[in-house]
Protein backbone atom coordinates (compact mmCIF):
# COMPACT_ATOMS: atom_id res chain seq x y z
CA UNK A 1 0.00 0.00 0.00
CA UNK A 2 1.60 3.25 -1.08
CA UNK A 3 0.79 6.91 -0.60
CA UNK A 4 0.96 7.31 -4.34
CA UNK A 5 -1.36 4.52 -5.42
CA UNK A 6 -4.40 6.79 -5.61
CA UNK A 7 -2.75 8.95 -8.29
CA UNK A 8 -1.99 6.13 -10.66
CA UNK A 9 -5.05 5.95 -12.89
CA UNK A 10 -5.10 9.73 -13.44
CA UNK A 11 -1.34 9.77 -13.99
CA UNK A 12 -1.51 6.99 -16.58
CA UNK A 13 -4.23 8.84 -18.52
CA UNK A 14 -2.32 12.10 -18.34
CA UNK A 15 1.03 10.69 -19.44
CA UNK A 16 -0.54 8.73 -22.29
CA UNK A 17 -2.04 11.90 -23.76
CA UNK A 18 1.21 13.79 -23.25
CA UNK A 19 3.19 11.06 -24.96
CA UNK A 20 1.11 11.31 -28.12
CA UNK A 21 2.02 14.91 -28.80
CA UNK A 22 5.19 15.46 -26.81
CA UNK A 23 3.58 18.50 -25.24
CA UNK A 24 2.13 19.00 -21.77
CA UNK A 25 -0.95 21.25 -21.75
CA UNK A 26 -0.71 21.60 -17.97
CA UNK A 27 2.99 22.36 -17.87
CA UNK A 28 3.60 24.96 -20.60
CA UNK A 29 6.52 27.24 -19.85
CA UNK A 30 6.35 30.79 -21.15
CA UNK A 31 10.08 31.05 -21.78
CA UNK A 32 10.04 34.76 -22.50
CA UNK A 33 7.17 37.24 -22.28
CA UNK A 34 6.97 39.56 -25.29
CA UNK A 35 4.11 41.66 -23.93
CA UNK A 36 0.61 41.05 -22.57
CA UNK A 37 -0.46 38.90 -25.54
CA UNK A 38 2.71 37.20 -26.80
CA UNK A 39 5.29 34.79 -25.39
CA UNK A 40 8.10 32.58 -26.60
CA UNK A 41 7.35 28.88 -26.08
CA UNK A 42 9.85 26.26 -27.26
CA UNK A 43 11.59 28.83 -29.45
CA UNK A 44 8.39 29.96 -31.16
CA UNK A 45 6.35 33.13 -30.66
CA UNK A 46 2.82 32.29 -29.52
CA UNK A 47 -0.32 34.44 -29.23
CA UNK A 48 -1.64 34.13 -25.67
CA UNK A 49 -5.38 33.56 -25.81
CA UNK A 50 -5.74 31.54 -22.64
CA UNK A 51 -4.97 33.98 -19.82
CA UNK A 52 -7.09 36.12 -17.52
CA UNK A 53 -5.45 39.34 -18.66
CA UNK A 54 -8.81 40.75 -19.72
CA UNK A 55 -7.78 44.40 -19.80
CA UNK A 56 -4.20 43.62 -20.82
CA UNK A 57 -2.64 45.81 -18.14
CA UNK A 58 0.29 43.57 -17.16
CA UNK A 59 2.74 45.75 -19.10
CA UNK A 60 0.92 49.06 -18.69
CA UNK A 61 3.45 51.88 -18.14
CA UNK A 62 1.99 53.35 -14.94
CA UNK A 63 1.54 49.91 -13.33
CA UNK A 64 5.11 48.88 -14.19
CA UNK A 65 6.49 52.20 -12.89
CA UNK A 66 4.46 51.97 -9.68
CA UNK A 67 5.67 48.41 -9.04
CA UNK A 68 9.31 49.45 -9.61
CA UNK A 69 9.03 52.39 -7.24
CA UNK A 70 7.35 50.21 -4.59
CA UNK A 71 10.20 47.68 -4.70
CA UNK A 72 12.77 50.45 -4.37
CA UNK A 73 10.97 52.13 -1.47
CA UNK A 74 9.43 49.20 0.41
CA UNK A 75 11.46 46.16 -0.58
CA UNK A 76 10.80 42.93 -2.43
CA UNK A 77 8.58 41.25 0.16
CA UNK A 78 6.81 41.93 3.45
CA UNK A 79 7.98 38.70 5.15
CA UNK A 80 4.89 38.62 7.34
CA UNK A 81 1.12 38.35 7.48
CA UNK A 82 -1.44 41.15 7.46
CA UNK A 83 -2.07 40.25 11.10
CA UNK A 84 1.55 40.85 12.13
CA UNK A 85 4.21 42.92 10.33
CA UNK A 86 2.79 42.60 6.79
CA UNK A 87 0.36 45.52 6.70
CA UNK A 88 2.00 48.56 5.10
CA UNK A 89 0.37 51.92 4.42
CA UNK A 90 -0.04 50.81 0.79
CA UNK A 91 -2.16 47.78 1.78
CA UNK A 92 -4.50 50.04 3.75
CA UNK A 93 -4.60 52.59 0.95
CA UNK A 94 -5.54 49.95 -1.63
CA UNK A 95 -8.34 48.72 0.66
CA UNK A 96 -9.73 52.26 0.78
CA UNK A 97 -9.34 52.71 -2.98
CA UNK A 98 -11.15 49.46 -3.75
CA UNK A 99 -13.96 50.30 -1.31
CA UNK A 100 -14.29 53.78 -2.84
CA UNK A 101 -14.32 52.40 -6.38
CA UNK A 102 -17.14 49.99 -5.50
CA UNK A 103 -18.95 52.47 -3.28
CA UNK A 104 -18.60 50.12 -0.27
CA UNK A 105 -17.65 51.05 3.26
CA UNK A 106 -15.17 48.26 4.05
CA UNK A 107 -12.58 46.20 2.25
CA UNK A 108 -9.94 43.66 3.25
CA UNK A 109 -7.00 42.72 1.02
CA UNK A 110 -5.86 39.09 0.97
CA UNK A 111 -2.77 37.52 -0.60
CA UNK A 112 -4.63 35.86 -3.49
CA UNK A 113 -8.17 35.72 -4.85
CA UNK A 114 -8.29 32.07 -3.81
CA UNK A 115 -7.54 33.08 -0.24
CA UNK A 116 -10.10 35.89 -0.28
CA UNK A 117 -12.91 33.38 -0.88
CA UNK A 118 -11.33 30.74 1.32
CA UNK A 119 -10.86 33.28 4.10
CA UNK A 120 -14.26 34.92 3.89
CA UNK A 121 -16.37 31.75 3.63
CA UNK A 122 -14.46 29.75 6.24
CA UNK A 123 -14.69 32.58 8.76
CA UNK A 124 -18.30 33.60 8.09
CA UNK A 125 -20.02 30.22 8.27
CA UNK A 126 -19.59 27.96 11.26
CA UNK A 127 -21.04 24.53 12.05
CA UNK A 128 -23.46 23.43 13.26
CA UNK A 129 -25.74 26.46 13.13
CA UNK A 130 -24.87 27.99 9.73
CA UNK A 131 -25.55 26.69 6.22
CA UNK A 132 -23.77 27.61 2.98
CA UNK A 133 -25.59 27.36 -0.35
CA UNK A 134 -23.38 27.33 -3.44
CA UNK A 135 -23.94 27.36 -7.17
CA UNK A 136 -22.94 23.93 -8.49
CA UNK A 137 -20.36 25.45 -10.86
CA UNK A 138 -18.61 27.58 -8.26
CA UNK A 139 -14.81 27.72 -8.37
CA UNK A 140 -12.69 25.31 -6.33
CA UNK A 141 -11.80 28.06 -3.84
CA UNK A 142 -15.47 28.41 -2.88
CA UNK A 143 -15.79 24.64 -2.40
CA UNK A 144 -12.57 24.68 -0.38
CA UNK A 145 -13.85 27.60 1.71
CA UNK A 146 -16.94 25.55 2.55
CA UNK A 147 -14.82 22.57 3.48
CA UNK A 148 -12.51 24.65 5.67
CA UNK A 149 -15.51 26.20 7.42
CA UNK A 150 -16.98 22.77 8.12
CA UNK A 151 -20.50 24.20 7.86
CA UNK A 152 -23.25 22.24 6.12
CA UNK A 153 -23.02 22.99 2.41
CA UNK A 154 -25.83 22.57 -0.11
CA UNK A 155 -25.40 22.91 -3.89
CA UNK A 156 -28.06 24.38 -6.13
CA UNK A 157 -28.34 24.08 -9.90
CA UNK A 158 -26.03 26.34 -11.85
CA UNK A 159 -27.47 29.78 -12.60
CA UNK A 160 -30.92 28.60 -11.49
CA UNK A 161 -32.54 31.00 -8.98
CA UNK A 162 -35.56 28.70 -8.55
CA UNK A 163 -33.27 25.86 -7.49
CA UNK A 164 -31.78 28.14 -4.80
CA UNK A 165 -35.26 29.22 -3.72
CA UNK A 166 -36.30 25.58 -3.20
CA UNK A 167 -33.24 24.80 -1.12
CA UNK A 168 -33.64 27.90 1.04
CA UNK A 169 -37.28 26.93 1.68
CA UNK A 170 -36.21 23.45 2.84
CA UNK A 171 -33.91 24.78 5.57
CA UNK A 172 -35.15 24.19 9.09
CA UNK A 173 -35.84 26.88 11.69
CA UNK A 174 -32.73 25.82 13.63
CA UNK A 175 -30.47 27.30 10.92
CA UNK A 176 -29.04 30.61 12.10
CA UNK A 177 -26.83 32.04 9.37
CA UNK A 178 -27.36 31.39 5.64
CA UNK A 179 -24.65 32.29 3.16
CA UNK A 180 -25.33 32.07 -0.60
CA UNK A 181 -22.23 31.92 -2.83
CA UNK A 182 -22.35 32.75 -6.53
CA UNK A 183 -20.02 34.16 -9.17
CA UNK A 184 -20.51 36.98 -11.67
CA UNK A 185 -19.02 35.41 -14.77
CA UNK A 186 -17.96 31.76 -14.56
CA UNK A 187 -14.38 31.14 -15.61
CA UNK A 188 -14.69 27.99 -17.69
CA UNK A 189 -17.71 28.68 -19.94
CA UNK A 190 -17.83 32.48 -19.64
CA UNK A 191 -21.53 32.35 -18.76
CA UNK A 192 -23.00 35.03 -16.56
CA UNK A 193 -25.18 34.70 -13.44
CA UNK A 194 -28.58 36.39 -13.01
CA UNK A 195 -27.11 38.14 -9.98
CA UNK A 196 -30.10 40.45 -9.45
CA UNK A 197 -32.53 37.52 -9.14
CA UNK A 198 -30.21 35.60 -6.82
CA UNK A 199 -29.81 38.60 -4.51
CA UNK A 200 -33.57 39.13 -4.35
CA UNK A 201 -34.29 35.48 -3.49
CA UNK A 202 -31.47 35.22 -0.94
CA UNK A 203 -32.53 38.35 0.91
CA UNK A 204 -36.19 37.27 0.88
CA UNK A 205 -35.08 34.21 2.88
CA UNK A 206 -32.84 36.21 5.20
CA UNK A 207 -29.65 34.87 3.60
CA UNK A 208 -26.43 36.80 2.95
CA UNK A 209 -24.93 36.88 -0.55
CA UNK A 210 -21.25 36.39 -1.29
CA UNK A 211 -20.59 37.28 -4.91
CA UNK A 212 -17.26 36.44 -6.53
CA UNK A 213 -16.58 38.88 -9.36
CA UNK A 214 -13.05 37.56 -10.02
CA UNK A 215 -13.62 37.25 -13.76
CA UNK A 216 -16.13 40.08 -14.16
CA UNK A 217 -14.48 42.92 -12.20
CA UNK A 218 -13.31 45.54 -14.71
CA UNK A 219 -15.25 43.75 -17.43
CA UNK A 220 -19.00 44.09 -16.73
CA UNK A 221 -21.10 47.09 -15.69
CA UNK A 222 -20.92 50.67 -16.97
CA UNK A 223 -18.11 51.45 -14.54
CA UNK A 224 -16.44 48.03 -14.64
CA UNK A 225 -17.78 47.09 -11.19
CA UNK A 226 -18.98 43.69 -12.27
CA UNK A 227 -22.17 41.83 -13.08
CA UNK A 228 -23.87 43.19 -9.94
CA UNK A 229 -23.39 46.70 -11.30
CA UNK A 230 -24.88 45.60 -14.62
CA UNK A 231 -27.87 44.14 -12.74
CA UNK A 232 -28.31 47.27 -10.61
CA UNK A 233 -27.66 45.46 -7.30
CA UNK A 234 -24.10 46.59 -6.57
CA UNK A 235 -25.09 47.97 -3.18
CA UNK A 236 -27.19 44.95 -2.20
CA UNK A 237 -24.40 42.37 -2.29
CA UNK A 238 -23.30 41.48 1.24
CA UNK A 239 -19.79 40.30 0.44
CA UNK A 240 -18.15 41.25 -2.84
CA UNK A 241 -15.00 39.21 -3.51
CA UNK A 242 -12.43 39.76 -6.22
CA UNK A 243 -8.90 39.13 -7.33
CA UNK A 244 -5.93 41.19 -8.49
CA UNK A 245 -4.77 38.46 -10.84
CA UNK A 246 -7.15 39.12 -13.71
CA UNK A 247 -8.19 42.64 -14.77
CA UNK A 248 -6.00 44.16 -12.04
CA UNK A 249 -2.95 42.49 -13.61
CA UNK A 250 -1.18 41.59 -10.36
CA UNK A 251 -1.71 38.99 -7.63
CA UNK A 252 -3.82 39.31 -4.50
CA UNK A 253 -7.50 39.36 -3.60
CA UNK A 254 -10.11 41.28 -1.66
CA UNK A 255 -13.47 41.15 0.08
CA UNK A 256 -15.59 44.30 0.22
CA UNK A 257 -18.77 44.83 2.23
CA UNK A 258 -21.03 47.44 3.74
CA UNK A 259 -21.32 45.36 6.91
CA UNK A 260 -18.95 46.86 9.50
CA UNK A 261 -18.57 43.32 10.89
CA UNK A 262 -16.36 42.52 7.90
CA UNK A 263 -13.51 43.77 10.10
CA UNK A 264 -13.98 40.68 12.33
CA UNK A 265 -12.31 38.66 9.58
CA UNK A 266 -9.00 40.32 10.42
CA UNK A 267 -8.79 38.29 13.63
CA UNK A 268 -10.79 35.21 12.68
CA UNK A 269 -9.92 34.31 9.08
CA UNK A 270 -7.06 31.84 9.00
CA UNK A 271 -6.18 32.39 5.31
CA UNK A 272 -5.80 36.10 6.16
CA UNK A 273 -3.86 35.64 9.38
CA UNK A 274 -1.48 32.82 8.57
CA UNK A 275 0.08 33.74 5.26
CA UNK A 276 2.39 36.52 4.11
CA UNK A 277 0.73 39.67 2.77
CA UNK A 278 1.00 40.68 -0.90
CA UNK A 279 4.39 42.20 -1.80
CA UNK A 280 4.69 45.99 -2.19
CA UNK A 281 5.10 45.57 -5.97
CA UNK A 282 1.88 43.53 -6.22
CA UNK A 283 -0.06 46.13 -4.24
CA UNK A 284 1.35 49.03 -6.24
CA UNK A 285 0.60 47.38 -9.59
CA UNK A 286 -2.97 46.54 -8.56
CA UNK A 287 -3.49 50.12 -7.37
CA UNK A 288 -2.22 51.55 -10.65
CA UNK A 289 -4.41 49.15 -12.65
CA UNK A 290 -7.44 50.13 -10.56
CA UNK A 291 -6.74 53.76 -11.35
CA UNK A 292 -6.56 52.91 -15.06
CA UNK A 293 -9.83 50.94 -14.92
CA UNK A 294 -11.65 53.82 -13.24
CA UNK A 295 -10.35 56.44 -15.66
CA UNK A 296 -10.29 54.66 -19.02
CA UNK A 297 -13.55 53.03 -20.19
CA UNK A 298 -12.05 52.51 -23.65
CA UNK A 299 -10.28 49.39 -22.31
CA UNK A 300 -13.62 47.72 -21.69
CA UNK A 301 -14.92 48.81 -25.09
CA UNK A 302 -11.90 47.31 -26.82
CA UNK A 303 -12.25 44.09 -24.79
CA UNK A 304 -15.90 43.67 -25.76
CA UNK A 305 -15.23 44.47 -29.43
CA UNK A 306 -12.58 41.75 -29.43
CA UNK A 307 -14.87 39.29 -27.63
CA UNK A 308 -17.70 39.86 -30.13
CA UNK A 309 -15.36 39.49 -33.08
CA UNK A 310 -14.01 36.13 -31.89
CA UNK A 311 -17.41 34.83 -30.81
CA UNK A 312 -18.90 35.67 -34.22
CA UNK A 313 -15.95 34.12 -36.08
CA UNK A 314 -16.10 30.87 -34.08
CA UNK A 315 -19.87 30.65 -34.47
CA UNK A 316 -19.45 30.98 -38.21
CA UNK A 317 -16.80 28.25 -38.21
CA UNK A 318 -19.37 25.96 -36.61
CA UNK A 319 -17.82 25.52 -33.17
CA UNK A 320 -20.21 24.66 -30.39
CA UNK A 321 -19.72 27.52 -27.93
CA UNK A 322 -20.63 27.33 -24.25
CA UNK A 323 -22.15 30.79 -23.78
CA UNK A 324 -23.11 34.02 -25.54
CA UNK A 325 -20.28 36.46 -26.33
CA UNK A 326 -18.15 37.33 -23.29
CA UNK A 327 -14.39 37.63 -22.75
CA UNK A 328 -14.26 33.87 -22.15
CA UNK A 329 -15.14 31.91 -25.27
CA UNK A 330 -15.16 28.17 -24.69
CA UNK A 331 -15.59 25.68 -27.52
CA UNK A 332 -16.86 22.17 -26.79
CA UNK A 333 -15.01 19.20 -28.19
CA UNK A 334 -16.25 15.63 -28.47
CA UNK A 335 -14.10 14.16 -25.68
CA UNK A 336 -10.83 14.46 -23.76
CA UNK A 337 -8.72 12.97 -26.54
CA UNK A 338 -10.12 15.23 -29.24
CA UNK A 339 -9.77 18.29 -27.00
CA UNK A 340 -6.17 17.38 -26.27
CA UNK A 341 -5.33 16.96 -29.95
CA UNK A 342 -7.13 20.22 -30.80
CA UNK A 343 -5.19 22.06 -28.10
CA UNK A 344 -1.93 20.75 -29.51
CA UNK A 345 -3.00 21.68 -33.04
CA UNK A 346 -3.59 25.28 -31.94
CA UNK A 347 -0.16 25.41 -30.26
CA UNK A 348 1.41 24.25 -33.52
CA UNK A 349 -0.47 27.05 -35.23
CA UNK A 350 0.87 29.66 -32.80
CA UNK A 351 -2.03 30.02 -30.34
CA UNK A 352 -2.13 29.17 -26.64
CA UNK A 353 -5.56 28.53 -25.12
CA UNK A 354 -6.55 26.61 -21.98
CA UNK A 355 -7.39 22.94 -22.24
CA UNK A 356 -10.04 22.05 -19.68
CA UNK A 357 -11.24 18.52 -19.13
CA UNK A 358 -13.39 16.72 -16.53
CA UNK A 359 -13.63 16.80 -13.56
CA UNK A 360 -12.42 20.41 -13.78
CA UNK A 361 -15.29 21.38 -16.07
CA UNK A 362 -19.07 21.50 -15.66
CA UNK A 363 -21.21 18.67 -17.08
CA UNK A 364 -18.13 16.52 -17.81
CA UNK A 365 -17.38 18.51 -20.97
CA UNK A 366 -13.99 18.81 -22.64
CA UNK A 367 -13.35 22.35 -23.80
CA UNK A 368 -10.84 24.74 -25.26
CA UNK A 369 -11.15 27.87 -23.17
CA UNK A 370 -10.12 31.01 -24.99
CA UNK A 371 -9.99 34.39 -23.33
CA UNK A 372 -9.72 37.68 -25.15
CA UNK A 373 -7.87 40.73 -23.91
CA UNK A 374 -8.23 44.43 -24.57
CA UNK A 375 -4.54 44.23 -25.47
CA UNK A 376 -5.12 41.78 -28.33
CA UNK A 377 -4.30 43.62 -31.56
CA UNK A 378 -6.22 42.94 -34.75
CA UNK A 379 -3.15 41.04 -35.90
CA UNK A 380 -3.22 38.83 -32.74
CA UNK A 381 -6.84 38.01 -33.41
CA UNK A 382 -6.12 37.27 -37.08
CA UNK A 383 -3.64 34.61 -35.93
CA UNK A 384 -6.30 33.19 -33.56
CA UNK A 385 -9.03 33.08 -36.20
CA UNK A 386 -6.79 31.48 -38.82
CA UNK A 387 -5.64 28.81 -36.33
CA UNK A 388 -9.26 27.99 -35.44
CA UNK A 389 -10.20 27.96 -39.13
CA UNK A 390 -7.48 25.37 -39.77
CA UNK A 391 -8.65 23.44 -36.69
CA UNK A 392 -12.25 23.35 -37.86
CA UNK A 393 -11.10 21.98 -41.24
CA UNK A 394 -8.96 19.36 -39.52
CA UNK A 395 -11.86 18.31 -37.29
CA UNK A 396 -14.29 18.01 -40.18
CA UNK A 397 -11.77 15.90 -42.13
CA UNK A 398 -11.43 13.65 -39.09
CA UNK A 399 -15.21 13.11 -39.14
CA UNK A 400 -15.22 12.04 -42.78
CA UNK B 1 -32.58 -0.85 -15.95
CA UNK B 2 -30.68 -3.85 -17.12
CA UNK B 3 -28.01 -4.26 -14.45
CA UNK B 4 -30.13 -3.55 -11.40
CA UNK B 5 -30.41 -6.13 -8.68
CA UNK B 6 -33.90 -6.98 -7.48
CA UNK B 7 -34.81 -4.91 -4.43
CA UNK B 8 -38.18 -3.79 -3.13
CA UNK B 9 -36.72 -0.51 -1.86
CA UNK B 10 -38.11 2.20 -4.14
CA UNK B 11 -35.32 4.65 -3.26
CA UNK B 12 -32.75 2.03 -4.22
CA UNK B 13 -34.51 1.47 -7.53
CA UNK B 14 -34.71 5.22 -8.19
CA UNK B 15 -30.99 5.74 -7.45
CA UNK B 16 -30.12 2.83 -9.72
CA UNK B 17 -32.23 4.20 -12.55
CA UNK B 18 -30.37 7.52 -12.30
CA UNK B 19 -26.98 5.80 -12.16
CA UNK B 20 -27.81 3.56 -15.11
CA UNK B 21 -27.20 6.45 -17.50
CA UNK B 22 -23.57 6.57 -16.35
CA UNK B 23 -23.07 2.83 -16.08
CA UNK B 24 -21.12 2.52 -19.32
CA UNK B 25 -19.49 -0.77 -18.37
CA UNK B 26 -22.79 -2.43 -17.46
CA UNK B 27 -21.72 -3.11 -13.88
CA UNK B 28 -24.35 -4.94 -11.82
CA UNK B 29 -25.78 -2.40 -9.41
CA UNK B 30 -26.11 -3.58 -5.82
CA UNK B 31 -26.10 -1.87 -2.45
CA UNK B 32 -22.38 -2.68 -2.25
CA UNK B 33 -21.45 -1.07 -5.61
CA UNK B 34 -18.78 1.61 -5.03
CA UNK B 35 -19.80 4.71 -6.98
CA UNK B 36 -16.32 5.90 -7.88
CA UNK B 37 -14.27 2.67 -7.88
CA UNK B 38 -16.80 0.35 -9.57
CA UNK B 39 -18.70 2.73 -11.82
CA UNK B 40 -15.63 4.85 -12.59
CA UNK B 41 -17.57 8.11 -12.37
CA UNK B 42 -15.85 11.19 -10.99
CA UNK B 43 -16.77 12.97 -7.77
CA UNK B 44 -18.40 15.86 -9.64
CA UNK B 45 -20.73 13.49 -11.51
CA UNK B 46 -21.75 11.98 -8.17
CA UNK B 47 -22.67 15.47 -6.96
CA UNK B 48 -24.73 16.05 -10.11
CA UNK B 49 -26.67 12.80 -9.66
CA UNK B 50 -27.38 13.80 -6.09
CA UNK B 51 -28.96 17.01 -7.39
CA UNK B 52 -31.41 14.93 -9.45
CA UNK B 53 -32.18 12.88 -6.35
CA UNK B 54 -32.75 16.08 -4.33
CA UNK B 55 -35.26 17.39 -6.84
CA UNK B 56 -36.98 14.04 -7.10
CA UNK B 57 -37.57 13.75 -3.33
CA UNK B 58 -37.66 17.48 -2.52
CA UNK B 59 -34.85 17.14 0.01
CA UNK B 60 -31.39 18.70 0.34
CA UNK B 61 -28.40 16.42 0.77
CA UNK B 62 -25.41 18.40 2.04
CA UNK B 63 -22.07 18.10 0.23
CA UNK B 64 -20.57 17.13 3.61
CA UNK B 65 -22.80 14.02 3.68
CA UNK B 66 -22.10 13.10 0.06
CA UNK B 67 -18.34 13.21 0.55
CA UNK B 68 -18.63 10.43 3.13
CA UNK B 69 -20.71 8.20 0.86
CA UNK B 70 -18.93 5.44 -1.03
CA UNK B 71 -21.55 2.87 -2.02
CA UNK B 72 -25.05 2.88 -3.47
CA UNK B 73 -26.32 1.42 -0.19
CA UNK B 74 -24.86 4.30 1.82
CA UNK B 75 -26.44 6.80 -0.57
CA UNK B 76 -29.83 5.10 -0.28
CA UNK B 77 -29.58 5.06 3.52
CA UNK B 78 -28.65 8.75 3.58
CA UNK B 79 -31.71 9.58 1.44
CA UNK B 80 -34.00 7.64 3.81
CA UNK B 81 -32.54 9.46 6.83
CA UNK B 82 -32.80 12.91 5.28
CA UNK B 83 -36.32 12.23 3.98
CA UNK B 84 -37.40 11.53 7.57
CA UNK B 85 -35.61 14.61 8.95
CA UNK B 86 -36.88 17.03 6.34
CA UNK B 87 -40.44 15.78 6.01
Amino acid sequence: MSLFEKFQSTAAQYYALREETGRDPFGVSMDEMKGPTRAMVDGKEIVLAGTNNYLGLTFQDDAVAAAKTAVERSGTGTTGSRFANGTYAAHRQLERDLADFLGYKHCIVFSTGYQANLGAISALARPPEDVILIDADCHACIYDGCQLSGAETVRFRHNDPESLDKRLKRLGAEVKGKLVCIEGMYSMFGDVAPVGEFVEIAHRHGAYVLLDEAHSFGVFGDGGRGVCERDGVLQSVDFYTGTFSKSLASIGGFVASNHPELEYLRFSSRPYMFTASPSPANIAAAGAALEKISSDPSLRERLWDNAKRIHAAFTQLGFELCAPASPVIAAKLANREQAFMAWNFLMENGVYVNLAIPPGTPNATSILRLSVSAAHSDEDLDVVVSAYTALSEALSQEQR
Amino acid sequence: MSGIQEDDDLVFRKVCSLLDALNDKGVKLTRETDLIADLEIDSVSVLDIVMDIEDNYDISIPVNTISEIKTIGELVDAIHTIKKEQS
